[in-house]
């Protein structure tokens, strides 16, 4: 007589020993493909649901995770990484009109009719064996130049902060399709055993000069099943919702409840037959899990003092964005494979000459400090670091001139900077131009799904060809668009 | 074509290599001759050809005329069988494979040459070439799309087994089991049926009592006469409300920035009461969509209109207001579409529909429908006009009288305006050249009428003109006081937002890729899509005439995209298994007949819901246990065939009801405000950088039903999983296994609290531990504990109250978790030991899925 399949199923896999499995590197996906095939892992997903014959990843990948610092509110590129002496000449003088024309701003400066090209706030100078020109308001960065890979000629659709970080990070201006994460996590699964594969954790500058607010789409899964979006560390308390056992619970009472709890459910399992229950057991086993990995995860006690210390001080302050630069590094050794930090405060319409530097202040050391950590561990050579806006700063200056106190910059979509660092990308290397004023791109212009087609590269995956059908689409990150942007490849 | 052109091709598997009647049989590579050979010996090109033309050729062959190529639509039969573009030659010739171009194209290995091309990405399986070869051999018959033509009875199909079918959706399920050769599950066991029942009509468990009364009538109608009873109790409107406010994008507040807090839960009583009384769909749906348009419409007509206000709403400062009103405006066109055709419109708004002969301007002729509101993407708060006021009139005179005073100071300011920024007629003050000066939020605030200007930006020209113009800047305060004190009274008064529709329409243009500034130079005029039945001749062809066509007998979509959305939550999948889509890149249905005659029954009972539900409920079909064996998960592992129940997680809100229930805490009042239950702490904080701040309510409104829990749209209810976000109209429910779940059932407040009450209740109404447990397991299942069971249970229990005996601080902890007093004289030890068993019993996964 041929074995039920349930119990083919226990019998390869009893709790332990299914997870010292993972333990040797099965990995979650690799899991729930045993536990439901065909259902579970996201490719034979896709198989099914696509008719096309998806094999990821599609060719051998240059990195293994990805780390994405975003820095919402858009950081001034022509204050940062796009030096324009241009800007020190023509100081205080108009735009020429010939820029201007027919361009869309918001409505802050829509209506404005003096636009007055203002000097870079920051003193430029060029750094490292690469010559990489950097403002002193990124000191630390400025000294891994010779790590970086910057893109100086991004450029994007939307004026506006929510549906251009919607772009970015989903292809879409509008809510409702998956994010970079959930996209690459349901390609390519997990691997970790005690975490999720997907991470998002958010921060904003202290004094939250500006009101933006982190939609959950940032990090949403769209119409991919959701246990593909990202799990949302909160900044403070708990960083998962409900990871404490109840007070007066120990975590020994916890075990044996949990023992009990399964040889209930396998009892049930027996008689309904149904693999949902073994999934449901394996489930409990990782919040389990979980409520071990994740206090563990944050407890930073063991990290040598000379760590903490190039994170700056604020790393201790839980929910800043230095405590996520360090979190993110403790993730990606633990197997994450995608860790969105997002950064809110770069939108500075009319506090640019102090608030700059504060946002500079909180992200410049960290963002440096996680690259260097990387390094010396070795772990740069299969992990992606990101650090961009969801557009850049217009050159020109949003306030009146003789009114220094309020001097600000409008949202700029047409060109801008963004900097990645570690496997698959060129380090020294500035790629595109921009025109000299810092306003359009005059050399190899780059668009969002073009860097979208690119780090799906990275992974090992052409993107045109990792689809998901929906409501009757074939749906991909770079929509119907993007071009892998080949000059920034290792 | 109907549904009756589905072909039933069990048993048509027929090797056929005789029929080689095809004289390219020869060039076939093997693979697609192979295939060939396993075809069905009658291909149909509803069910076998049109999804591979749409998935594969209508990218660039399809309806959307920018993309396509070559100038070759095969969307269109008189198109498809043209002849090509500047040659003599034809994609497709009726019978003759050989001649026909697109089955040359198709085998091609010339890179250049071949189709899909390589570049699309897209392939052709061996079996996907042989059924085009195969349909054009046979005639290349075409049919109109299925879901667009309007649905018939068909007779009752044959089965063996006569004497399993209860009634007629039996004779539909059990002709495809049979012709598939798998036999029905026997029906489910009557706990099992009570349990599954309750919940499906309900949202709840049974009681013991219910149970119990359940068992012990033998009546032959005692089945019956059970969803009678559960039809009858209001808690059946509480259960079906849910799915309609997740279709609704519900929420209590308006989404973005500042997520200012909404009063729509009038309208949310209203789905309730609707529910209940039963109110035929056909009325539902018109008061919902054109209430205000009704001759005589009462309050609860204008009321019923908020759905289409339930949509998130931008009032972003800096966010230009048409932007917002466009968005708003496609929303409802889109919920409209999702909700009653089934058909995703959302691709059209900015270009011809890729696969759906929906082209962009019939996605305008029915935004035209909807972009006759006062609303005008001006405001702030969760009260945006049009709104209806349902406060007392001593409310309604208060607001009015605040409302006369900012008109008088607006008049005011804008003739002190008209001074101070001489401009043309017409023109915004931020026009003039006395203006040019100003910075960009000034400029901003002088964008706009005095009237409409927001209270911030009436505060920052008031300082900017502080010391450069006393008598502006002062009118200018007395102005934003005057907004701010008509706001507060507002706040305090019940308003909800509604539709109405202005005097003088606005013209409506095709949006240029669906940019609101974008418009191109056509107008267009009202109107339905040219696939379906056209509007019946009415006296005004407005909101209201959309909504009785959609609810006309001879509509194609809407009975069935109705029938269909229900079916999914009594069988897990719809019949059509893309609830959202019925287009022909939609699922095609499992039972095309049975749900054409749900579908037309539903129209010939009046729209009767209840009828429906009770047919289904009544089926054996439903009945079935849900036990998977071996051979079911080996040939339908997805269940599309319903040879057995459905077997899935309960919703997040129905596991919480169920605590509250089971424990006995569930306070069961109807309606009302919303409330605010646990929530873990510093939640809406850090959504909103520590401006809005979770108050939890205390008491009674700990326990009420999910229902009525607080919804802010940027940051749900964390307690649920899987539910929709309520940001945009959702059909269909996800059904994840995750850990987070785990986590919360086993540790949110809620549940920990509940199972602390259940142990007190369990203790209390049970005399010795083996009667305990069993109540308390049947509390938790409707079924009681077998010995295994039982054994399990009782050695834990004996093993946990010699550790609560040993740590009294641990005890005491575990059964003073949430705010529900505790009752004296309970042994602490053993509370706490129960309550630890209840918290298991609650996560069992018995406890937790449909069975």
């Amino acid at each position: 007589m041929t074995m039920h399949p349930i119990e083919q199923l226990k019998a390869s896999m009893t709790r332990r020993s299914f997870f010292s499995k993972t333990a040797q590197g099965i990995g979650l996906a690799a899991l729930g493909s045993l536990i439901h095939p065909g259902v579970a892992a996201g490719r034979a997903l896709s198989n099914l649901q696509s008719g096309n014959t998806l094999s990821l990843p599609h060719f051998a990948p240059k990195a293994k995770r990805i780390i994405y610092l975003f820095q919402n509110g858009a950081p001034s590129h022509v204050d940062l990484f796009d030096y324009k002496p241009t800007l020190e000449k023509w100081h205080g003088k108009q735009i020429p009109d010939n820029l201007v024309a027919g361009k869309r701003f918001s409505t802050m400066t829509g209506k404005q009719q003096n636009r007055p090209l203002i000097s870079p706030r920051g003193k430029f100078a060029q750094y490292g064996q690469s010559g990489a020109w950097v403002s002193d308001l990124m000191p630390e960065t400025a000294k891994i130049a010779d790590d970086l890979c910057f893109i100086k000629s991004m450029y994007t659709e939307s004026v506006n902060h929510a549906p251009a970080i919607t772009f970015f990070l989903t292809g879409s201006e509008q809510p409702g399709r998956p994010s970079m994460g959930s996209w690459l996590t349901y390609g390519l699964g997990s691997t970790s055993a005690d975490l999720p594969a997907f991470v998002a954790m958010t921060s904003r500058d202290k004094e939250a000069s500006c009101g933006q607010i982190f939609y959950d789409y940032y990090w949403g899964s769209g119409f991919l099943p959701t246990r593909f979006q990202g799990v949302k560390f909160r900044g403070g308390g708990d960083p998962v919702l409900y990871l404490k056992n109840p007070d007066g619970m120990t975590r020994q009472v916890r075990r044996e409840l949990l023992d009990d709890l399964e040889k209930l459910n396998q009892i049930n399992l027996s008689e309904y037959g149904d693999p949902e229950i073994v999934t449901r057991i394996s489930q409990y086993e990782m919040a389990y899990k979980m409520q071990m990995s994740v206090p563990e995860l944050t407890d930073f006690s063991r990290e040598p003092q000379h760590i903490l210390d190039m994170y700056g001080p604020d790393v201790h302050r839980k929910g800043s964005f230095a405590y996520n630069c360090l979190m993110a590094r403790r993730l990606a050794e633990r197997g994450v494979r995608f860790v969105q930090c997002m950064h809110a405060g770069w939108d500075q319409h009319r506090n640019l000459n102090y608030q700059l530097q504060v946002q500079c202040k909180d992200t410049d050391a960290p963002s440096a400090a996680l690259i260097k950590d990387l390094k010396q561990r070795g772990m740069l050579d299969d992990t992606l670091v990101i650090w961009g806006g969801e557009f850049g700063r217009t050159p020109f200056l949003q306030g009146k001139i003789e009114d220094y106190r309020n001097w600000g910059r409008d949202h700029h979509p047409y060109v801008f900077t963004l900097w990645m660092a570690g496997a698959g990308v060129k380090p020294g290397v500035s790629y595109g131009v921009s025109d000299d004023f810092g306003f359009s791109p005059v050399e190899n212009p780059v668009h969002v799904h073009d860097f979208q087609a690119t780090i799906m590269h990275i992974l090992g995956i052409d993107h045109e060809l990792f689809t998901f059908k929906h409501q009757g689409r074939r749906y991909r990150l770079t929509d119907v668009h993007g071009n892998v942007v080949t000059g920034v490849l290792s | 074509m109907n549904v009756a052109g589905f072909l039933n091709f069990r048993g048509l598997l027929v090797a056929s290599y005789l029929l080689l009647a095809f004289s390219c049989t020869r060039q076939m590579p093997d693979d697609v001759a192979e295939a060939y050979r396993q075809l069905p010996l009658q291909v149909d090109f509803n069910f076998h050809i049109r999804p591979i033309l749409s998935d594969r050729c209508y990218p660039c062959h399809g309806p959307d005329e920018n993309a396509r190529k070559g100038d070759l639509r095969l969307d269109q039969q008189t198109a498809a069988m043209a002849r090509l573009n500047q040659s003599e030659q034809y994609a497709v010739v009726p019978g003759k494979p050989g001649h026909s171009v697109l089955v040359e194209r198709i085998l091609s290995q010339n890179q250049e040459h071949m189709m899909p091309p390589p570049e699309s990405k897209l392939s052709l399986t061996a079996e996907e070439k042989a059924l085009l070869i195969k349909w054009i051999e046979q005639g290349a018959e075409w049919k109109k799309h299925w879901a667009y033509i309007p649905p018939v009875k068909s007779v009752l199909p044959e089965v063996d087994q006569t004497s399993w079918p209860r009634n007629q959706i039996d004779f539909f399920v059990l002709a495809k089991l049979e012709s598939l050769g798998l036999p029905p599950s026997e029906e489910a066991d009557k706990r099992t049926l009570i349990r599954r029942l309750s919940f499906d009509l309900t949202g709840l468990p049974p009681t013991l009592t219910e149970i119990q009364e359940f068992l012990q009538d033998s009546s032959v109608n005692a089945y019956e006469k059970l969803v009678d009873r559960l039809m009858a109790s209001p808690e059946y409107g509480e259960r079906w409300c849910w799915e309609w406010l997740n279709v609704a994008r519900y929420a209590d507040t308006n989404g973005f920035q500042g997520d200012p807090v909404r009063n729509m839960w009038p309208w949310r009583d209203w789905v309730i009461d609707a529910f209940n009384h039963n109110m035929p769909y056909d009325q539902f749906t018109i008061q919902q969509l054109a209430g205000d348009l009704l001759p005589q419409a009462t309050t609860n007509n204008v009321l019923a209109t908020a759905f289409n206000r339930n949509h998130m709403y931008n009032g972003e400062g800096g966010r230009i207001p048409e932007e917002t009103r466009v968005e708003n405006v496609f929303d409802r066109v889109e919920t409209m579409s999702t909700t009653w055709l089934g058909l995703t419109m959302n691709c059209s708004r900015c270009h011809d529909h890729k696969f759906d002969a929906i082209s962009q301007k019939e996605y305008y002729q029915l935004y035209d429908y909807f972009n006759q509101t006062s609303e005008e993407g001006i405001g702030y708060t969760g009260r945006v006009k049009p709104i209806l006021d349902l406060s007392p009139p001593e409310k309604l005179q208060k607001v009015a009288e605040l409302q006369d005073y900012v008109d008088k100071i607006s008049t005011q300011v804008a003739n002190k305006e008209l001074e101070k920024f001489p401009r043309d007629p017409g023109q915004p003050a931020a026009e003039s050249k006395a203006a040019v000066d100003l910075d960009g939020d000034n400029l901003y605030a002088l964008g706009y009428t005095p009237n409409q200007r927001n209270p911030y930006y009436i505060g920052l020209l008031e300082n900017y003109y502080r010391d450069r113009d006393q008598v502006y800047s002062a009118l200018l305060k007395e102005l934003k006081e005057a907004k701010r004190k008509r706001d507060q009274q507002s706040a305090d008064n019940l308003q909800v937002m509604v539709m109405d529709q202005v005097d003088l329409p606005r013209k409506t243009f095709i949006l240029d890729r669906g940019i609101y500034n974008k418009p191109l130079a056509q107008e267009v005029t009202r109107n339905v899509p040219e696939i379906l039945p056209p509007l019946a001749p009415e006296d005004a062809n407005n909101r209201l005439a959309l909504a009785k066509w959609l609810v006309s007998d001879h509509h194609p979509l809407t009975a069935r995209v109705t029938v269909n959305r229900y079916w999914q939550y009594f069988f897990g999948n719809g019949i059509v298994k893309t609830v959202e889509d019925f287009g022909v890149q939609g699922a095609l249905p499992t039972h095309p007949e049975l749900l054409d005659w749900l579908a037309v029954d539903f129209m010939e009972s009046g729209w009767d819901l209840k009828k429906l539900f009770k047919k289904i409920v009544m089926s054996a079909s439903y009945r079935q246990s849900s036990k998977v064996t071996p051979e079911l998960l080996e040939t339908d592992p997805e269940n599309k065939y319903l040879a057995r129940a459905y077997r899935g997680r309960w919703p997040a809100w129905m596991l919480r009801d169920q605590a509250l229930l089971v424990s006995g805490l569930l306070v069961d009042s109807i309606g009302g405000p919303p409330v605010k239950p646990y929530q873990p702490a510093g939640i809406w904080e850090e959504a909103t950088f520590g401006k809005i701040s979770y108050k939890q309510d205390h008491g009674d409104a700990l326990y009420r039903r999910t229902l009525y829990t607080f919804w802010r749209r940027i940051v749900g209810p964390t307690m649920l999983f899987d539910n929709a976000s309520r940001q945009t109209c959702s059909v269909k429910a996800s059904n994840t296994n995750t850990p987070i779940h785990a986590l919360t059932t086993l540790n949110d407040i809620t549940f920990v609290e509940a199972a602390r009450v259940m142990a007190t209740r369990v203790l209390q109404e049970g005399s010795t531990d083996d009667l305990r447990l069993k109540l308390a397991f049947e509390l938790a299942t409707s079924r009681l504990p077998q010995a295994n069971e039982l054994a399990i249970l009782s050695g834990r229990l004996k093993e946990l109250k010699h550790q609560y005996a040993g740590s009294p601080e641990d005890a005491k902890a575990l059964v003073t978790v949430g705010e529900f007093p505790l009752p004296t004289g309970l042994n602490t030890a053993d509370h706490a030991a129960y309550t630890a068993i209840c918290s298991l019993l609650l996560n069992l996964d018995e406890t937790l899925t449909r069975q």
